[in-house]
């Protein structure tokens, strides 16, 4: 191996300890290898060393499963090719790209239809001349942070708004190709290797049969993103897509296309009631079919976006907001022909009078410039509470924000969310809660104002945890758990199933080294911070 | 108050596509959106409006396609539209455009207020508000980035200059012409949108105007383009990789090139 691949931590590398979580690791080495060779071969000679290895993309991740434990940092930003695109026989097309592929670069280059095909095969360059006569396609995932790169998105299953329609990462992955802690590679297609029962088999490309009994496990039947996906035939690609880099690398994806639908409204719906909002949401999601999002914002998320507007420049683009508002519901309507959008419409506008809130105070974005609009009104909510807190950080340094990811299931929605608001108010605790209502998969921010807050706010982040896994939920629907929300996978799953979570783990990996610290909660004796 | 706002339809990317015998943008209507800066404009008057009564009218000289965009004005605050459209109006320059223009706002039955963007982000002339207002004989102010009063007879308003502003009272009728700090344009609203679909629209031909087939398109254009052409970018970024001393090896190659 070359020895260069492999740096010694220095000074100029600090950035690559943390990640979006705003948590703090540490690390002796790094590496940003080019190629799937470069990285099997770190791999197999830190594995035999015991290094532990963290791998990261981007780091826009918010449960810090890129930030290192100790060892060595595994970047694989330098693996941003795309490879390749194919059509397969039911008329999709497949792109194949490397897992530090950043997704709005991806996103740039499907809908310009523009590759560098140098290094491509005939086939691919034949199924580009197909993909360029065919009408637009995109890659449906659509996390807040465009920049995040695809490996991440795949190692901890990334959602985005428009996954209420869509569904998560995985629906929309046809393969993989993972290296495995002895440097052996996996090409995995779905659909080629399913398990037999709990029983999985896949073959690598050295030859070796690798053989795995599965947990026995059930999942919640949520939005979910937390701990290894396990069911019944379980297809390899699978299990690999939310593993939190704990299994093996993965260094390459392919990516399932589809047609982007050619009329797209985005409309933000204003309550001066939460209850008027939660009935719209619930009468919406069962009688439209056209939506591909639904969002929620609270009236706590719309007082700090007043502020902003009021006192940071940055902020002044901010649509004015009603007075008299206290909730919103941004929805997005997906629609070949502009008449279905104009039908669904007409549908949102009496489900609003149904919900007895008024059809008047919406915002109807219907072109690019008015849908960019109303996605900084979107991004500027996450924006503003980080700001708020960095400002807090500056007095008091124990202070970060509590963030939650937790989703139950459709019949739990009011239950879910007169439960935040009730405990918030009795622990006296600053929050803004904003999310994917339509999943029932809110983000409870709790704002710290002092050690006290941040000490209570943890505390009911354990209580959360326990009444959403009693409700039948997850508590990571989106974000992965990573290393912050360890301890909340034990909750939701019970000490067994994380046992053989753990058995399954050391499978791939025996001495408990890729990914260290995500997902398993660290044991006395093992490496720990 | 009757105020009638002009629009215009600009492409809404940077690839244009130009008409390589007149020189001219090749307007089809698909994904055009409307002058940003006149969206200040409608925003204004519809303020104004609300403030005083009155109703709004969107006017444009375009291609037929050019009614989704007069809609979506009246989905914003403004109770009509008319959109002047002939093929004989095709290739207009700034004069022959504010001719039209003129004709349509007679075809109103004259105004108290027209409010235009302070130019159009594809020509960026900066030239209809003015001309159009010549046309007509009335007062303008170009650049206005407030308004601090208005009334029947008069409009109170600042014009912005490069050191700052000026004060400016004008009797109405009259036109402005508005930057971006004027306001914030609202989005449409749900009902809004269902109003634009039946709010009023009448499109009006060179002959139902009576125009002067001199005046219009590109015979009443003086102004004639030679050439048009894309800048061809010569800039390139690459990047360089290696240990310290190949980088150095690959800079003084390239500077050696270069000197």
């Amino acid at each position: 191996m070359d020895l260069n691949l492999i740096k010694p931590m220095r000074d100029d590398y600090t950035d690559y300890l943390r990640d979006e979580s705003r948590a703090i690791g540490q690390a002796d080495s790094i590496s940003f290898p080019k190629n799937e060779n470069e990285v099997a071969s770190i791999l197999k000679t830190l594995y035999a060393q015991g290094t532990p290895i963290t791998v990261q993309g981007a780091r826009t991740g918010l449960a810090a499963g890129a930030v290192p434990r100790g060892g060595h940092i595994l970047n694989l930003s330098k693996m941003d090719h795309i490879k390749g695109i194919r059509q397969s026989a039911d008329g999709h097309f497949h792109i194949t790209v490397e897992a530090g592929t950043i997704l709005s670069q991806l996103r740039k280059r499907i809908e310009q239809k523009k590759f560098d095909t140098a290094d491509w095969t005939p086939e691919s360059q034949q199924s580009l001349e197909a993909f360029k006569d065919e009408p637009a396609l995109f890659f449906s995932p659509d996390p807040t942070e465009s920049s995040a790169t695809i490996g991440g998105m795949v190692a901890c299953n990334a959602s985005g708004a428009r996954s209420y329609l869509y569904g998560p990462t995985r629906d929309h992955i046809s393969g993989l190709r993972v290296v495995l802690h002895d440097g052996q590679i996996a090409a995995l297609k779905r659909g080629d290797y399913k398990a037999s029962g709990r029983t999985l088999r896949f073959p690598t490309l050295q030859g070796n049969q690798i053989t795995v009994d599965l947990p026995t496990y059930t999942m919640p039947r949520t939005k979910n993103a937390s701990g290894y996906y396990i069911e019944d035939q379980l297809d390899a690609v699978d299990l690999f897509i939310g593993s939190d880099g704990t299994l093996g690398i993965v260094t390459e994806a392919e990516l399932r296309l589809q047609s982007l639908p050619q009329t797209i409204w985005g409309i933000t719906c204003f309550f001066s009631e939460e209850a008027a909002a939660l009935d719209f949401v619930i009468s919406a999601r069962d009688t439209m079919n056209q939506l591909a999002s639904m969002e929620y914002f609270d009236g706590h998320a719309l007082d700090i976006l007043r502020y902003q507007k009021k006192h940071n420049p940055g902020f002044s683009k901010l649509p004015i907001l009603p007075d008299h508002v206290n909730t919103a519901i941004y929805v997005e309507l997906h629609c070949q022909e502009e008449i279905d959008a104009l039908e669904g419409l007409k549908t949102i506008g009496q489900l609003l009078e149904k919900a007895g809130a008024d059809s008047k105070d919406t915002w109807v974005a219907r072109n690019e410039s008015d849908r960019d609009r109303l996605l900084f009104f979107r991004h500027a909510v996450p924006e503003s509470v980080n700001m708020l807190i960095d400002q807090r950080k500056k007095t008091n340094p124990v202070i970060t924000k509590l963030g939650t990811d937790m989703s139950v299931p459709d019949q739990h929605l009011k239950q879910i969310m007169a439960m935040y608001h009730r405990m918030l108010a009795e622990r006296n605790l600053e929050s803004a809660i904003w999310g994917h209502v339509g999943n029932n998969h809110l983000h409870v921010n709790i704002l710290p104002r002092d050690d006290e807050d941040y000490k209570k706010g943890k505390a009911l982040y354990d209580e959360w945890a326990a009444e959403v896994t009693r409700l039948g939920g997850a508590v990571s629907a989106e974000h992965g758990v990573g290393k912050l929300k360890a301890k909340y996978l034990e909750v939701m799953y019970g000490r067994e199933a994380i046992e053989e979570m753990a058995r399954l783990k050391q499978y791939f990996d025996p001495k408990g080294l890729l990914g260290a610290g995500n997902l398993f909660e660290p044991v006395k004796g093992e490496v720990s911070e | 108050m009757k105020i009638a706002v002009c629009i215009k339809q600009v492409p809404s990317t940077n690839e244009v596509h130009m008409d390589p015998v007149t020189n001219t943008i090749i307007r089809d209507g698909k994904q055009s959106v409307t002058n940003p800066f006149d969206t200040y404009a409608l925003e204004q008057a519809v303020q104004i409006k609300d403030q005083l009564g009155g109703e709004v009218i969107a006017l444009s000289m375009g291609i037929p396609a050019t009614e989704r965009l007069l809609r979506d004005a009246t989905s914003r605050g403004a109770d009509r539209s008319l959109l002047l459209s002939d093929r004989s109006f095709a290739g207009a320059d700034t004069l022959a455009t504010s001719y039209t223009l003129s004709l349509g706002i007679r075809v109103l039955g004259g105004v108290d207020l027209i409010l235009c963007g302070k130019m159009a982000v594809d020509g960026d002339t900066a030239q209809i508000g003015p001309e159009l207002a010549e046309q007509l004989g009335l007062p303008h102010v170009t650049d206005v980035l407030a308004i601090d009063a208005i009334d029947e007879q008069n409009i109170l308003c600042r014009k912005a200059t490069d050191n700052g502003y000026q004060r400016l009272k004008v009797k109405l009728p009259a036109l402005l012409t508005v930057v971006k700090d004027l306001n914030m344009p609202r989005m449409s609203s749900l009902p809004g949108i269902l109003y634009s679909l039946d709010s009023p629209f009448e499109s009006r031909t060179a002959a139902d105007l009576s125009a002067d087939p001199a005046r219009i398109g590109l015979n009443g254009s003086p102004t004639q383009v030679v050439r048009t052409y894309v800048p061809q970018r010569i800039r390139e970024a690459i990047v360089l990789e290696g240990d310290d001393s190949q980088l150095a090896d690959d800079l003084l190659n390239i500077y050696s090139e270069v000197i």
